[in-house]
């Protein structure tokens, strides 16, 4: 029997069907677990949190949610080391639960992924480049050192905002996972979509075991996402940002 | 309830006579609603009938709430293509968001009723001038988008197409129309009537909380807008909840689930105008039933609603089943338990409400007390009002000289790239989620077509198209409906698929004013030909009429056509951007001395008869060329030629090597007069909107390019591609970056 993955779905998720693929074609035995069946979620071995607008993004994107029961389940589990991997509205729930970065307590956010600066929603295609080093995290252990991933970034509520306290923190503390950058790899501001702070993309926990990514790699993961770029290649096959899931997959079946 | 009837006073006559009494106050808003054009296009309905609707590809023509096209076959299963069109144009003239929100929320039940899941919209869009910040129109431009914004993005499903388009006319109207796509398998599709056994069967409302919102939305697009009247309008427009639509429409698939399992015929309609009442009595009279229906039964959101609110009021996020008995609880404990539709919105849920009865009447009541009884034929049967046209008289034809003017070319260029028909429309699209669901193969802004690749492991394609120009059909509404056709039709060409069918929304003035009557009665005579020259049937579609304001001030005749292609394989798809330096471009098209309705007109300020014709002969001969080459893989990019003309195209596809990572590709074109023999100006070969596409070739591939297009007309070797950053017209270089810039702001200044 190998090891399951459950992919939340909470009242006004809507990434579920893309990211269950993903999951599956990287070789993850995974299955999609509703909010009325949350007490089915002790039984998987990791949990991914996919996009959407979970309770409509009242209050804050991700805070309503961040306490629905099927929240205690994935706390719990996520101190008990299993891997949790956060995705745009699954990100910015991890952040409000304060799993990621995990500098306080449960439920004791201390960094949210807020408005975009141009407090609109934006849609546009980027690339999430790794800042840490892969064995930092058995997420990331499979990705290069530097890895280059596409992905689509789709939200309004996609930057990083936090005390500058809790910056240093994010810095030190090696939580910044991912940050923006341009389609050559260059790091450079103006590659970041929403004025993140410290251009973040994704943040990740101290112990490593949870990882909160606002862009979509789930969404240029085949090689039909981009027939322009990948001309002649079987079309069908995963390419792009299913590395990281590729990644996250191989993680969970060491775990 | 502040609300007039739009019933007209022979109307009345008519029902009084007919039920041998006084109607009752539901009855009144309920032949109200059900008459007006929105529900029973009496006017057009008629007329309509003269559109093809049959071809090898169509599995399910007008008739329900959405038509159905053949995409592609897959581990021995079939599958449909599901397409609505609709129009929202006058609530979102009046509350912009919300009216552009419903929109979309509500042709989205069009196609969830058919048994299919949502997979893409589309929206056209046109609006009047937005210049000044101030506006009604720059408030209502930016509502829309954010609307469409804000309920789009929330269900998740991704907007792939659309057009946007501004002029005066459309300043006290304007459009907002919204194409929905879905996939369904077509030995799944639930019809929207009762099925032949369903005498006593049950009626299940499922959704919102019945409120007072939306109440009389369905006269109220029938009627021209009128700003005094602006608070009684505001309340007939609905509110929109894309919070419980996400999870409606999940819920709604688990029980299509449950349905195959089970292999049980139901019934399944989406409440739109005229409510409760409109949707319960067009679903059993279309399947030869009556209906008894217990407004006490209905989940309110609020108590002492009158029953004619109740019966016919819009509240949104709503739909209706036709179940066997023994079914119903099932159903109602997936919506109410499993997707708990009572904690998602307060007193949401599915309830049963009424019974499907083998009598012909259509009854309503209020506890013991009944509020309607009608026969159900004579409410929903076709009426039809014939009203007077006149035969268009066709626009003055072009003039036989070349056109000149004493502007530079450098100028020209300028002028006609920040054109807002022209310039970049990413400032809206970046607000719409494009890639939502992972299906996504081509995005707004990445080619002439949205390309959407919708069964998980099968190779074949959709794509789809949205086109109509107001510029065109000020001057020619017969001719411009067939060039709204002829876009739509080259847009998915240009991708290298295969068009399959078209729907369209017509939006028009007033019928009961001959000349726009006659513009309405002449454009769809123009989309027959069309759609039967290109073999492309219509499947659905939406008439939208009085959209004039009572100032007299009427929108242009609008004919909005979507156009959905097929392709086999996801591997021949063509994208719009220049690929690599060294090749060929060719124009597939025949230039015309016609600058009537162009957009170089247009900057320059003056008028020009004569709209380009269309050679179908010679456009059919081209995209087959197209698409053969296309899947001899001959083809590095392809673009359409519209707005702003071959020169606006170039540029495109030039400017879409930009930001890539790579070195940036630009074009030298040949001097025109080189490859028209002189056959037209060169303003004319330059921005002149005949149609037509441009193609790049790799060098090694002419031959066999050249090969194919061996006896076809109008194939023209106009230039290469080049390894510097402009666009190069004879011997005049332009920076593409300049140009680029241009392009990119001018619409950025207003949606910042």
């Amino acid at each position: 029997m190998g090891r399951r993955i459950a992919v939340l779905v909470f009242p006004g998720t809507n990434s579920e069907a893309e990211t269950l693929a993903l999951l599956r074609d990287c070789g993850g035995e995974a299955e999609l677990v509703h909010w009325s069946r949350a007490q089915s979620l002790p039984a998987f071995d990791a949990y991914v949190l996919p996009g959407g607008f979970a309770y409509e993004d009242r209050i804050r994107a991700g805070a309503i949610p961040a306490h629905d029961p099927m929240m205690d389940y994935v706390i719990e589990g996520a101190q008990r080391g299993k891997l949790v991997l956060g995705i745009c509205n699954g990100a910015q729930i991890l952040l409000e639960a304060g799993l990621v970065p995990g500098t306080g307590d449960a439920r004791r956010p201390t960094a949210a992924f807020t408005h975009n600066a141009s407090r609109k929603f934006v849609c546009t295609h980027v690339h999430m480049k790794l800042a840490i080093a892969p064995s930092r995290s058995p997420i990331t252990a499979a990705l290069a050192e530097g890895a280059l991933l596409p992905a689509w970034a789709a939200h309004g509520q996609g930057r990083l905002a936090a005390s500058q306290v809790h910056l240093r923190e994010i810095e030190r503390g090696a939580h910044l996972a991912f940050v923006y950058a341009r389609a050559d790899g260059s790091v450079d501001p103006a590659a970041t979509p929403n004025g993140s702070a410290l251009g973040c993309a994704g943040l990740l926990n101290r112990e490593g075991n949870v990882l909160a990514i606002m862009p979509h790699p789930e969404r240029d993961a085949w090689n039909f996402n981009h027939p322009d770029l990948r001309e002649g290649r079987n079309m069908l096959a995963p390419s792009g940002g299913a590395p990281l899931f590729a990644s996250f997959v191989a993680g969970v079946q060491r775990s | 309830m502040p609300k007039s009837l739009a019933l007209r006073d022979d109307e009345l006559r008519s029902i009084a006579e007919r039920l041998g009494r006084e109607p009752s106050q539901t009855e009144l808003h309920a032949f109200d609603a059900q008459w007006s054009e929105h529900c029973s296009y009496k006017s057009s309905r008629h007329l309509l009938k003269a559109l093809p609707t049959k071809g090898a590809a169509v599995v399910l023509g007008p008739g329900e709430d959405s038509g159905i096209l053949h995409l592609g076959e897959w581990n021995g299963e079939r599958y449909g293509i599901v397409i609505a069109h609709e129009s929202h144009n006058h609530p979102s003239q009046v509350v912009p968001f919300e009216g552009a929100a419903t929109g979309i929320g509500g042709i989205v039940r069009d196609i969830v009723c058919m048994g299919a899941e949502v997979i893409a919209v589309a929206d056209p869009l046109r609006f009047g001038r937005v210049d000044d910040p101030l506006s009604h129109q720059r408030y209502v431009a930016q509502g829309v988008v954010d609307g469409i914004s804000a309920y789009g993005n929330a269900i998740g499903v991704p907007n792939i197409a659309g057009d946007v388009y501004f002029d005066e006319r459309f300043d006290d109207n304007c459009l907002v129309n919204v194409v929905a796509i879905g996939l369904v398998k077509e030995s799944e599709i639930i019809h929207s009537f009762a099925p032949p056994n369903a005498d006593g069967w049950d009626i299940v409302l499922v959704g919102k909380a019945t409120d007072a919102s939306g109440f009389g939305g369905a006269s109220f697009s029938s009627v021209t807008l009128d700003a005094a009247d602006e608070d009684a309008n505001k309340g007939a427009v609905q509110v929109p909840d894309p919070f419980l639509k996400n999870v409606l429409m999940r819920a709604s698939y688990r029980v299509f689930e449950m349905l195959r399992e089970r292999g049980i015929t139901v019934g399944f309609k989406d409440l739109g105008a005229g409510g409760i009442m409109g949707c319960s009595a067009e679903i059993c009279s279309s399947g030869g039933f009556g209906a008894e229906i217990q407004l006490r039964s209905v989940n309110v959101a609020l108590e002492g609603l009158p029953p004619e609110v109740i019966a016919v009021g819009e509240t949104q996020e709503r739909l209706l089943w036709v179940l066997p008995p023994e079914l119903t609880p099932e159903v109602l404990r997936i919506y109410n338990e499993e997707y708990t539709l009572p904690q998602i919105a307060r007193n949401a849920r599915a309830a049963a409400i009424g019974t499907v009865t083998a009598r012909q009447q259509y009854v309503l009541r209020d506890g013991e007390r009944i509020v309607m009884d009608v026969p159900i034929e004579f409410l929903t049967g076709s009426i039809r009002d014939e009203l007077p046209y006149e035969r268009l008289e066709a626009a003055p034809p072009p003039p036989g000289r070349a056109f000149e003017t004493g502007v530079q070319l450098d100028e020209l260029l300028e002028r006609v790239l920040a054109h807002h028909d022209v310039c970049s429309r990413e400032p809206l699209y970046r607000r719409y989620d494009g890639v939502v669901r992972g299906r996504t193969v081509l995005a707004r802004g990445e080619a002439d077509a949205g390309v959407i690749a919708p069964v998980p492991g099968a190779p074949f394609a959709m794509a789809l198209s949205v086109d109509g120009n107001p510029r065109m059909s000020k001057l020619d509404p017969h001719l411009a409906a067939q060039h709204a056709v002829y876009e739509a039709v080259r847009n998915v060409v240009a991708v290298g698929a295969r068009p399959i069918g078209l729907t369209d929304c017509l939006n028009f003035g007033n019928p009961r004013k001959i000349d726009h009557y006659s513009e309405l009665v002449a454009a769809i005579d123009g989309l027959g030909i069309a759609s039967r020259a290109f073999a492309t049937p219509f499947v659905s579609g939406n008439v939208s009429l009085y959209n004039e304001s009572k100032n007299g001030n009427a929108i242009p005749a609008s004919p909005i056509v979507a156009c959905v292609g097929a392709v086999d394989d996801v591997a021949q798809i063509v994208t719009l951007p220049l690929k690599r330096a060294g090749s060929v471009l060719y124009l597939l098209g025949t230039p015309q001395r016609a600058l009537g309705g162009s957009v170089l007109i247009d900057v320059l300020g003056g008028s020009e008869p004569g709209l380009p014709s269309i050679d179908y002969d010679e456009a059919l001969a081209h995209h087959e060329l197209l698409l053969r080459a296309a899947k001899a893989g001959l083809l590095r990019s392809a673009h359409d030629i519209s707005d702003g003309g071959l020169a606006v195209a170039l540029c495109e596809m030039a400017f879409g090597t930009l930001g890539r990572g790579r070195a940036a590709i630009g074009v030298q074109l040949d001097d025109p007069f080189q490859w028209t023999h002189g056959g037209v100006g060169d303003i004319e070969a330059l921005f002149g909107e005949a149609g037509g596409h441009v193609v790049e070739v790799a060098g090694a591939d002419v031959e066999a390019f050249e090969a194919l297009a061996d006896g076809v007309t109008g194939v023209h070797e106009i230039g290469v591609t080049i390894d510097r950053p402009v666009v190069a017209i004879g011997p005049q270089a332009f920076d593409l970056h300049w140009l680029h810039g241009i392009w990119s702001q001018s619409l950025a200044q207003v949606y910042v």
